[in-house]
């Protein structure tokens, strides 16, 4: 089966300032050669912290990232080949969620005025279009007394339920949603991400979720990848990687995370991670967690270890995820 | 006794009253957690403390005492002593709390020197080691660049390193990590936890992170619409909540044993603005214990577990993480 969206060895690398007179420029490799498939129905996270590349994986399936190296491919159509009409046609099928809905909405229309936008800009008529919008704001949960208001009138729910039905609005197959409830208040959290399920499993949704919140993730995700400076670390089910991470930043990640057990207060054995994060300026020839890794031994400097597969649907890349063998 | 007692706090935007009542206390040594949702009222209770309320924010009511000495009505020379010596604040938004034209070990460093608590090189040298404890790595090299040379989450850490460096007795942390990623996280968690476990650093931090609250607080605070609605020991309010809405709110958190793809339990409705308040328990719109009785305004009352509410839930232990 062909996969809904498809990451061949992608590598997104930005051009920087130069490196002063007669030296080479530098250049930062945001995503630095990653494979990920993304099947009809299925929600997959990527994670990982800032500067990791999660955010600029998504923004190069949007257009809004160039793509140095690799492809990506929609439903086995190369997104880099695609001519302005082609990759127009493909908003209808690919959206996105920001996470600020603030910033994602115009101040001054209303919100229907902004659920309306795609529909307007692909050339719906008025007639067609009302109804549509009042549809979305039910689907959403909003109420259509609302329709007139501005964005400053809602809340940051409402608000991010307006930019929701904005992104279903073309009726999409796979919507990206970046940190798309990092925003919101805690008691909002749970409404939204109710509400993205919802959608999933009435629309059979696809879902690219890029967060840094894992108990978010491992509420929503059926698969997950770990990303660590531009590349995967850890990759695979979610529910077998959050019970066994096998990747010492994997592991560092989730002890991480504060539990609201109270009974385990003091008890957790947390990884606490020294040394510093490489610059993806200048990532380093070896495996990019060295410096910071429990586990490191003198060859994993070296060379970059593979991403291989560690049981039917699961990779890791690391030759000492253990700690057996000794440096 | 305690180090910082607040009583019966209000504070107001012109008309509308912002923080109505606010009763809490912070002891040397303890971190209380003051905890709540946007509009709650939690920042602006510890901007009053440090007396740092915007200009068209006054506070209407209440006291708040530090060490026994009441500082509300205190000229602002008073303020200033014991401001970034006695008392330090860490903010949310570390970028707009640096100066940019400033090198970073010279913002580390100049509280001490305002306070003639150290001579510019001693402080100098100091801000470099405050600098590394924080985690900034290659300290040295790094206190002579300016905030736009390092990343938000350095910038953090610096903004941390600077309010640490004098050894305040009070430390209030808003939101200290929330822009940090969770690795830098847990170390600067532990840092403050330290603070109070070996320095007796009072620490009163603001979050609306109940993991942060579960492994940091000993006694924690929440508030709602303005007030308290709970107050007691951590283990209380984890584990024997009275106040629906702590209950409600413990009950939200994914957590990492839930069955994935199930629906998450959720607050009904939106967090009113403050404009649109309820009159008696500002809770009642979203409660489902609601009665007429509820408006009317439920009292705090006293003891070690307070809870603002008509209807409490029994506080039998029940457990929400099994």
């Amino acid at each position: 089966m062909t996969a809904l969206l498809e990451f061949q060895d992608l590598k997104v690398h930005w051009p920087g300032k130069s490196g002063g007179f007669g030296k080479p420029k530098h250049v930062t490799r945001a995503v630095d050669g990653i494979s990920l498939t993304i099947q009809q129905g299925q929600t997959v996270a990527v994670v990982g912290e800032s500067g990791c590349g999660k955010s600029t994986t998504g923004n190069a399936a949007l257009g809004m990232a160039p793509i140095t190296e690799g492809k990506i491919l929609f439903e086995g159509r190369d997104l880099g080949r695609m001519d302005k009409s082609e990759r127009r046609a493909l908003w209808q099928d690919m959206q996105v969620i920001f996470q600020d809905p603030v910033a994602a909405l115009n101040p001054r229309m209303s919100i229907a005025r902004s659920i309306a936008e795609p529909l307007v800009v692909n050339g719906w008529s008025k007639a067609r279009i009302d109804p549509r919008v009042d549809e979305l704001m039910a689907l959403v949960g909003l109420n259509p007394d609302q329709r007139n208001r501005r964005p400053t009138a809602l809340s940051g729910g409402q608000r991010q339920r307006v930019v929701i039905a904005r992104a279903l609005a073309l009726s999409p197959r796979l919507v990206i949603c970046d940190e798309p409830v990092s925003a919101l208040d805690v008691s909002i959290q749970s409404q939204i991400l109710n509400l993205l399920l919802r959608l999933q499993r009435e629309l059979g949704l696809s879902y690219l979720f890029i967060s840094h919140d894992l108990s978010v993730v491992r509420h929503i995700a059926d698969r997950i990848c770990v990303m660590y400076l531009g590349i995967i670390v850890e990759e695979g089910p979610a529910s077998q990687v959050f019970a066994t991470p096998r990747h010492p930043y994997t592991r560092a990640l989730l002890s991480a995370i504060p539990s609201p057990d109270i009974r385990q207060r003091g008890r957790r054995d947390r990884i606490l991670l020294t040394g510093d994060l490489p610059s993806p300026m200048s990532p380093p020839s070896g495996c990019p967690f060295a410096s910071r890794c429990p586990n490191v031994l003198a060859e994993c400097s070296a060379a970059r270890p593979p991403l291989e597969a560690i049981s039917e649907d699961r990779k890791l890349r690391c030759i000492n995820p253990d700690g057996h063998l000794r440096g | 006794m305690s180090l910082l007692q607040v009583e019966d706090l209000a504070v107001s935007a012109g008309d509308l009253q912002l923080v109505d009542g606010v009763t809490l206390d912070v002891r040397a040594g303890e971190v209380v957690a003051l905890v709540g949702e946007s509009g709650s009222g939690k920042s602006l209770t510890a901007l009053s403390v440090i007396g740092l309320l915007a200009d068209s924010l006054k506070v209407t009511g209440g006291s708040i005492s530090f060490d026994g000495t009441a500082f509300h009505g205190a000229s602002g020379r008073d303020m200033t002593d014991i401001r970034g010596k006695e008392l330090a604040m860490i903010f949310q938004e570390p970028v707009s709390s640096l100066d940019p034209l400033m090198p970073i070990g010279a913002q580390v460093a100049e509280s001490l020197i305002v306070h003639g608590t150290a001579t510019p090189a001693q402080a100098a040298k100091m801000a470099v080691d405050m600098l590394r404890r924080v985690g900034i790595p290659d300290p040295e090299r790094r206190a002579h660049q300016l905030p736009a040379e390092l990343s938000g989450g350095m910038c953090q850490r610096v903004m941390i390193a600077a309010a640490l460096i004098s050894k305040p007795r009070l430390l209030i942390a808003d939101e200290p990590t929330t822009a940090l990623d969770v690795t830098i996280q847990a170390q600067i968690l532990d840092l403050i936890r330290d603070l109070a476990t070996q320095d007796g650093t009072a620490v009163l931090m603001i979050t609306h992170d109940m993991g942060i609250v579960a492994e940091m607080a000993d006694r924690v605070c929440v508030m709602y619409g303005g007030r308290v609605v709970e107050q007691g020991e951590v283990e209380d309010i984890f584990l024997r909540p009275r106040h629906p809405y702590t209950d409600m709110l413990l009950r939200t958190i994914p957590r990492l044993d839930h069955p994935p793809k199930q629906e998450l339990f959720a607050i009904p409705g939106n967090v009113p603005s403050p404009s649109d308040w309820p009159t008696g328990c500002r809770f009642k719109t979203r409660c489902d214990r609601v009665t007429a009785q509820c408006n009317n305004r439920p009292v705090l009352g006293t003891g070690h577990h307070r809870t603002a509410c008509f209807h409490p839930l029994t506080g039998e232990s029940y457990d929400r993480f099994a």
